[in-house]
């Protein structure tokens, strides 16, 4: 019961931080030889974690670090899961005295934080990153092979995702309109809950639509989605409740601003556009990732961290190079962890392009 | 006055770090620094600070005649307290790995609101480590947040906490936490001797003064701390 109101809170509340306990937990009977893992103390993930481990018979030693109570991604963006975070939850659990090994598996989302190099330098610990998803854990490990297959090192938007996206975006822009809207209702009653249900109907279609929608992501797409969100409630208001339609200008005009803020914020909320103001604005691609070829020693790290499938292998010369820039997140972690320093971006690695995380660099 | 509320945004700002410190704390943290250097640190000792953000406090100890080593995880801040105290060795790690410093090593070990950032279990190693790295009769000097002793004061600190902590979990999503029963960790496993004791705004500040107990065997391993897997 516990667990489907917090799942409840989930669907909304999911940018806000819920920590569980820091430390070492044991998935089914580990011993010396069993797998190490390591995740973020976000109440979610570690209870999906060992949820799928259990499910899937595996033993493991699972550590939650201390990120405060943020997602693995999240916090890998923002400095709170770390290459030092990793180090401390190593070190304050004592796991070395449980396992015979000091081999350590990663979420692969915390490489933009987490640099394997130094980590293995200051703990004596070899890292690998495993899949994004926690589900294909198990037959990777199975496998056998050094890193899990390329589908499962990418980041999908499934219409799950897209949903809790929606959910969690309609309630962010309610944390920024509910003032206003109040106010506003002062002169036009009524104004703010219309404007709320507005707003989280157009966020709901945004999920359905979103792929479909015509134009770049951003300001682009938002202004089709109002578009249709207006095209729609037209029919509802004149065919079902008999409205005169010269009555309805300013309520079109309203929700065709609705659904070009939702659009142009959209970006901050998925897993697979860059935040850049002028990005989403113009619908310009100003995203750069440059592989140095006398620099790059083809170890592939790149391609194993880089959750949008950016990197591909040179056939003939075994180095990497950008293939596929119009995917690229931003998110730093092939910066972080590349050995060679080979890889060159005109975006700072390592900073979270959210809202949230965009406020916070303003106040530095 | 849980007023620490914007560490998170402070750590990642070099700059502004010291100036927000000072309006958070009323003044009070520097005037914490001040007395710590004053008081209870000697020209010639070999200070270990541990989260030592800009170096303010390594500046003063610098000052005052001490040799100071100093450990932060932010490399921009570290890279300020460099420039700062040009005098100071300033190194990169977490809380949790200066055991790669000698044993014995150093007379005081200082920590201003930094171990408050710590997990329980992390606390507890960090402290037994400390215990291993100061010489005997040496001292842990550790300035933090607190829960206040007196109900009147914990109220106070209630009230006033919440405005704040709201207003940074929307900005920042962070918390910031006070280090609980410090006394009892402290003197756990007969590691120090709790010396003295001082407090600050209403009590939810507090210095503390700790000895290396003359249990502690010099040079002895014992790496272990508190902290129960699972
Ligand atoms: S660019 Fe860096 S990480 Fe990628 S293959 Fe070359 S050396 Fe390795
Ligand atoms: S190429 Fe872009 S998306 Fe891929 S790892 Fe590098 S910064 Fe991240």
């Amino acid at each position: 019961m516990l667990n489907i109101i917090k799942d409840f809170w989930f669907l909304f509340g999911r940018l806000f931080p819920f920590p569980t306990k820091p430390g070492l937990r044991q998935v089914g009977s580990p011993d010396k030889n069993s797998p190490v893992l390591i995740t973020a103390n976000f109440e979610l993930t570690v209870r999906q974690v060992i949820n799928t481990l259990n499910k899937d018979g595996i033993n493991a030693w699972l550590l939650v670090a201390n990120t405060r109570g943020i997602n693995v991604w999240c916090a890998a963006g923002g400095d709170n899961f770390s290459t030092d975070t990793v180090i401390s939850a190593l070190k304050s659990s004592k796991i070395e005295e449980m396992v015979d090994h000091k081999r350590l598996i990663l979420p692969q989302l915390c490489a933009s934080g987490v640099n394997i190099h130094s980590l293995k330098k200051r703990s004596g610990w070899q890292g690998r990153f495993g899949p994004v998803d926690i589900k294909h854990l198990a037959a990777w490990l199975q496998s056998g092979r050094p890193n899990p297959p390329a589908e499962h090192r990418r980041v999908l938007f499934p219409f799950k995702n897209r949903l809790v996206m929606g959910t969690n975006l309609g309630v962010n822009t309610l944390l920024f309109a509910i003032l206003p809207l109040l106010l506003a209702s002062y002169w036009l009653p009524g104004f703010w809950w219309k404007s709320l249900l507005l707003i989280f109907a157009a966020a709901i279609l945004n999920c359905l639509l979103v792929f479909k929608l015509p134009g770049k992501p951003g300001l682009q797409k938002g202004l089709a989605l109002g578009g249709i969100a207006a095209a729609i409630f037209t029919v509802i208001a004149v065919s079902a409740l008999h409205l005169p339609f010269i009555n309805l200008s300013g309520w079109l005009i309203w929700i065709i601003v609705i659904g070009a803020y939702l659009g142009y914020d959209t970006p901050s909320w998925s897993p697979l556009w860059r935040t850049d103001m002028k990005e989403l604005l113009l619908g310009e691609r100003n995203t750069e990732v440059s592989v140095s070829p006398e620099k790059c020693i083809g170890c592939g790290l790149c391609q194993n961290v880089c959750p949008a499938g950016v990197f591909g292998r040179d056939l003939l010369s075994g180095k990497s190079t950008a293939l596929h820039l119009e995917r690229c997140q931003a998110c730093g972690a092939c910066v972080e962890n590349c050995p060679a320093a080979a890889i060159e971006t005109n975006f700072e690695g390592g900073i979270c392009s959210c809202p949230t995380c965009q406020i916070l660099n303003k106040l530095k | 006055m849980s007023t620490l509320v914007y560490m998170k945004i402070l750590e990642l700002s070099p700059a502004s770090y010291d100036r927000w410190m000072r309006f958070l704390t009323l003044g009070r943290v520097n005037h914490i620094k001040k007395e710590i250097a004053a008081n209870w640190i000697n020209p010639g000792d070999n200070v270990l600070e541990i989260g030592c953000g800009t170096g303010s406090l390594a500046a003063l100890m610098t000052k005052r005649g001490a040799r100071v080593t100093a450990v932060d995880i932010s490399a921009k801040m570290l890279a300020e307290a460099q420039k700062k105290v040009p005098a100071a060795d300033f190194h990169h790690l977490t809380a949790l790995e200066i055991d790669q410093f000698p044993q014995d090593k150093f007379s005081r070990i200082v920590a201003t609101l930094s171990f408050s950032e710590l997990t329980i279990a992390e606390l507890d190693m960090v402290l037994s480590l400390s215990a291993n790295l100061l010489k005997p009769g040496g001292l842990l000097i550790v300035a933090d947040e607190v829960r206040a002793t007196k109900l009147w004061q914990r109220f106070l600190a209630v009230l006033m906490r919440w405005p704040l902590a709201i207003i940074t979990f929307l900005i920042t999503q962070q918390t910031t936490h006070v280090i609980k029963n410090f006394e009892a960790r402290l003197t756990a496993a007969e590691k120090f001797e709790l010396i003295q004791r001082h407090e600050y705004l209403l009590g939810t500040m507090a210095l503390f003064i700790g000895r290396r107990s003359d249990k502690v065997s010099s040079g002895a391993a014992a790496k272990t701390g508190g902290g129960v897997p699972c």
